[in-house]
């Protein structure tokens, strides 16, 4: 009688060709039965996989909000530009040549010119009334040249803003840092709780399913026996349990994605409405396919994860003493 | 080199009862023999420590040259390939057939299906259940169920044989019966252990017999 060493154990009496081909066959046969195992109780499956959708949901739906107000955060990136408010009596011509000089300077991307005209006349529409300002004599508005800098950094922006208040025929150079740093601010707050969300939630699915598993493990106890003394592998015994904890897992993932578009499809309307009275066009963001792929997959991981545990902790309570 | 190599054995439970001590015993590759002694004389822990489900606290126990002592929790499992057990309680699996449960070792050591249905088949074959394949244990009388634990234990033709009471709860003719089978393996080479009271029936198969009485070995009579 020769136990095998380490390695070569899985050669022994059998070819490395067979055992190959009998390992995929008992892999796949697992992967059935333990589908069939969780369609032999539907309503127990569905409630653990609904509860691992709920999980998996919070965080996305998080991160979702988040991205989309990383789009509005796209446009407030703009008031990194800043407006140059030219000296009143400056002529027309004369502002165009500082609008050409500034947007050839190092720094600056692009500039535009708002001539006093061009202002009084964009005021009035904001203002919605023709007549208020016809009253006044002179047009009270200077020329202004907004500059959109190529650099996002603020001490880079700031240090532009005063080179430029300095620039003859500039009144003042005006730049909301302000804004900006405490917009950045909180895009970093959202970041750190949706990272944060999601180890919770990540653990909630840990737990789901290491329970859901334990409780099988619990019921198949005498089986795990019985095969454990005929010879079988940890590794033997754990497969059938991580294929039912990755079904959870992928079946708790598609739920939450089937979940997230009806949520999405039953909101749109109202947004839609809400955003065409605003004048504006605003549509829900979707996780999309790469986004739904990470979905799945975290939650066939986490399920994976969570079963190994449970299996791992009733195994090690039977090894001899 | 034996089989078997008991040295200064000894094993504790809670480190005050102590089940075994200082065994001592060797049995050969080829030989067939009884253990007994009454309940709670060690009969079950000596199993129990060759099956590597418990590990013997003081000593050495060498199976087949290995050190049961020391073997490795991750190879445990290759070591039991290597053995075949018959329990007293049958350890078999109520939701699955006669076939299936003979079959397991097989599967877990990946033989090819059709190859296990044949070996599956001749197992059946020897302890006379054939036509009851595709039956569950449970429709299967205490006798037939030992049986099928039988065709279970040397399905992988094991080079050693052990049975924890395999007569427990049956009647002399079928015990008789069941003895017969043991010393048929035993005939082609396998070297076969059984713990068993039935004194009446050890007396008349004449192999050599270990006694033991409170963890000590107080016997060991060779086969007249």
């Amino acid at each position: 009688m020769n136990l095998p060493s380490r390695r070569g154990a899985r050669r022994h009496q059998l070819g490395v060709e067979s055992r190959a081909r009998a390992w995929r066959r008992h892999h796949l046969r697992m992967a059935v039965d333990s589908a069939r195992r969780l369609r032999e109780r539907p309503l127990a499956s569905l409630m653990t996989m609904l509860a691992i959708a709920v999980a998996l949901m919070l965080p996305a739906i998080l991160w979702l909000v988040l991205s989309s107000a990383s789009l509005l955060d796209r446009n407030l990136d703009d008031s990194a530009q800043m407006t140059l408010y030219l000296s009143p009596q400056l002529s027309e011509s004369r502002a165009m040549e500082i609008a050409d000089r500034v947007g050839g300077m190092a720094g600056v991307d692009a500039t535009r010119l708002i001539t006093a005209a061009a202002g009084l006349q964009e005021f009035q529409q904001r203002l919605g009334t023709g007549d208020t300002l016809a009253l006044l004599d002179d047009n009270p508005l200077p020329a202004t040249v907004v500059v959109q800098p190529s650099s996002r950094n603020p001490e880079q922006v700031q240090a532009l803003a005063e080179q430029l208040d300095g620039l003859e025929g500039v009144e003042r150079a005006r730049l909301d840092m302000a804004w900006l740093e405490r917009l950045r601010q909180l895009a970093e707050l959202g970041q750190r709780l949706v990272i944060a969300l999601g180890v919770l939630f990540a653990c909630g699915v840990l737990l789901v399913v290491g329970n859901t598993v334990r409780l099988a493990v619990e019921s198949r106890r005498r089986e795990i026996e019985v095969v454990t003394l005929v010879g079988a592998t940890h590794a033997f015994v754990r497969r059938p349990f991580l294929y039912s904890g990755a079904w959870y897992g992928l079946g708790g993932g598609l739920m939450a994605l089937v979940l997230l578009f009806a949520g999405r499809q039953w909101l749109s309307a109202p947004i839609d409405a809400l955003a065409r009275s605003f004048g504006t066009h605003y549509t829900l963001p979707a996780l999309g396919l790469g986004g739904s792929a990470f979905l799945l997959c975290c939650g066939t991981l986490l399920g994976l994860m969570g079963a190994w545990l449970a299996v791992d902790r009733h195994l090690a309570g039977i090894r001899p003493r | 080199m034996a089989m078997i190599a008991f040295e200064h054995v000894g094993k504790r439970y809670g480190g005050r009862f102590e089940a075994l001590a200082d065994l001592n015993f060797t049995i050969e590759r080829g030989e067939m023999v009884f253990l007994t002694g009454h309940s709670g004389a060690g009969k079950s822990s000596v199993l129990r420590l060759l099956t590597c489900l418990e590990r013997p606290t003081r000593g050495k126990l060498s199976v087949g040259g290995h050190d049961l002592g020391r073997l490795p929790v991750s190879q445990i499992p290759y070591y039991r390939r290597q053995i075949g057990v018959v329990y007293q309680d049958h350890q078999l699996l109520f939701d699955r057939s006669v076939f299936d449960n003979v079959a397991l070792p097989l599967t877990i050591r990946g033989v090819m299906p059709e190859d296990a249905r044949r070996r599956v088949r001749a197992a059946l074959d020897k302890i006379g259940l054939l036509h009851r394949e595709n039956a569950l244990p449970i429709e299967l009388s205490g006798g037939e169920q030992q049986r099928v634990g039988i065709a279970r234990a040397v399905v992988n033709k094991p080079a050693l044989l052990m049975a924890d009471e395999p007569t427990g709860n049956l009647d002399p003719q079928l015990s008789a019966d069941i003895m017969r089978l043991f010393e048929d393996f035993n005939r082609i080479g396998t070297t076969v252990l059984i713990a068993s009271h039935d004194l009446a029936l050890i007396a008349r198969l004449r192999h050599r017999v270990l006694r033991l009485r409170e963890g000590r070995l107080i016997g060991d009579e060779e086969a007249a």
